[in-house]
């Protein structure tokens, strides 16, 4: 009697759990995945208008190091556009770290809503003033006529004319993944070495007593020289041991992304169209809310 | 034989900081200070563009003063009151300054609202970008209040965890600090309705 009211209860537990993750997952709109430059999930762009826009995107990244990305949306389906504008930005990291050189132009199709979010090192050029002109003047007019493709073509030219020159593209780029282990790695070697300290004098603490046993001078010799590379070997490893495991730790997180990239894929038949370059990723760069958004 | 020991205690000392959390939270304080920053910058760059604003309304509806005036009063309410580091650990303080940013941003929604009666201040070009530019900074703002909530949460939790509390208790004299509250977050972040 009593095991099976408590399997009943274990079983509505698990099923409130459950019902609360799905109902958690599917009310916020999640971030698509950075497929690449264009990210045409409304499928309003021909693929060879959104390859030459990429191709543009792409030449202007190799001059000037700036990153700019564009999301079409089919809806926002119930999300207030500026919230989720700043959520995809900052989740893509457009732009590099330190310049925060990256602009966002997302449109949402059915709500006729359109946004360009501008990353913190761009604010002086594309400044909410510009981008607003940039909404109200290049892009607006040409969506009002149905002239999508070509409203988003003009929207990124002018974009691009007036970043262009705020910054340069660094000769050598910087290899992004060895910026984020410096301070884990320095870290896990002060750990080590305090580790492998104790560790060297608790094992000559032992070959003492050794001493204490033998009473020779010669095993108190051995014991005091003993300690100082037990320490260091113990240092070394333990260095070494913490490192490898923060640096799986670092791997595993990475992979959290590609979890995403399925779910919404499997979603809705594959929200997959679009991705014309493959291999960009965002550089680190930081959004505070500047820019400027308009309807059509 | 003495030596060793006491570079043992020092160990143990750099090691004993380092499990109660004197770094994280001494980073912390600072992350949440740098947060406050930003928040006051924004706020401080809304009370700019106010000015400018109201000007170009006078010179379409001047007669609208009771709207005028309100928002005025509000802005110099909200500039009136000092930013000081003990306005970040002072309930009352903090409730205060969040009060009068509250009424500047309900007066300027009143401002844009009376726009819409007249079409010529609403065709006006200096109108328009004002109003962009307040849109953004509105919307700044929401960001930088965002960041505060989310630091200030983060400090709160170390400040009130075992046993991190007591190094912030015992030994930095460190307190929770008040943050923004969900029900005037709607009524803050809520830029004024702006049509184009």
């Amino acid at each position: 009697m009593r095991p099976r009211g408590t399997g009943r209860l274990a079983r509505c537990c698990y099923l409130a759990a459950l019902t609360l993750t799905l109902a958690s997952t599917l009310s916020a709109l999640d971030v698509p995945s950075l497929a690449g430059r264009i990210v045409d999930l409304a499928r309003v762009l021909p693929a060879n208008e959104a390859d030459s826009l990429s191709a543009a995107l792409k030449a202007h990244e190799e001059k000037t190091g700036n990153q700019v990305a564009v999301l079409i949306l089919p809806s926002l389906e119930g999300e207030s556009l500026e919230e989720y504008s700043h959520r995809v930005a900052t989740t893509w990291r457009l732009g590099k770290k330190g310049t925060d050189n990256g602009v966002l132009l997302l449109i949402a199709v059915k709500e006729r809503k359109l946004r360009i979010e501008v990353g913190y090192g761009l604010e002086g050029a594309l400044t909410d003033l510009r981008s607003a002109h940039i909404i109200r003047n290049e892009i607006v007019p040409r969506f009002r006529s149905g002239d999508m493709p070509g409203g988003v073509r003009a929207g990124v030219e002018a974009i691009l004319k007036t970043i262009e020159g705020t910054y340069q593209a660094q000769d050598h780029p910087t290899i992004p993944t060895g910026t984020g282990l410096d301070t884990s790695a320095v870290h896990a070697v002060f750990i080590g070495i305090v580790v492998g300290f104790l560790a060297g004098i608790v094992l000559s603490q032992g070959l003492r007593r050794t001493r204490a046993l033998f009473g020779s001078l010669l095993a108190y010799l051995v014991a005091q020289s003993a300690s100082i590379p037990l320490g260091i070997v113990a240092a070394g490893i333990t260095a070494v041991l913490l490192w490898l495991v923060l640096w799986a730790n670092r791997g595993s997180r990475s992979g959290s992304a590609y979890d995403d990239w399925t779910w919404y894929s499997s979603r809705s038949g594959g929200w997959s169209g679009g991705s014309s370059d493959s291999g960009f990723s965002g550089g680190g760069g930081d959004f505070g809310g500047g820019g400027a958004s308009g309807n059509w | 034989m003495e030596r060793s020991r006491a570079a043992v205690a020092g160990f143990f000392i750099v090691a004993g900081l380092w499990g109660c959390g004197y770094n994280d939270l001494q980073g912390l304080d600072e992350d949440t200070k740098a947060a406050w920053s930003e928040v006051v910058n924004q706020y401080q760059r809304r009370a700019d563009l106010i000015p400018n604003l109201v000007a170009t309304v006078k010179g379409y509806a001047a007669h609208e003063k009771d709207t005028l005036e309100g928002v005025v009063q509000a802005r110099a309410q909200a500039t009136g009151i000092q930013i000081t580091p003990e306005l970040l650990k002072d309930p009352a303080a903090f409730e205060q300054f969040q009060k009068a940013q509250a009424g500047l941003t309900s007066a300027l929604g009143r401002l844009i609202a009376i726009a819409e009666n007249y079409p010529n201040l609403k065709a006006d070009q200096n109108f328009r970008d004002l109003q962009g530019q307040l849109e953004g900074t509105e919307n700044r703002i929401a960001v930088a209040r965002k960041r505060y909530i989310d630091r200030v949460a983060e400090y709160n939790k170390m400040v009130r965890y075992f046993p991190t509390n007591l190094t912030a208790k015992f030994m930095l004299h460190l307190d929770e600090r008040p943050n923004f509250t969900v029900a005037d977050e709607k009524a803050v972040a809520k830029p004024p309705e702006v049509k184009f």
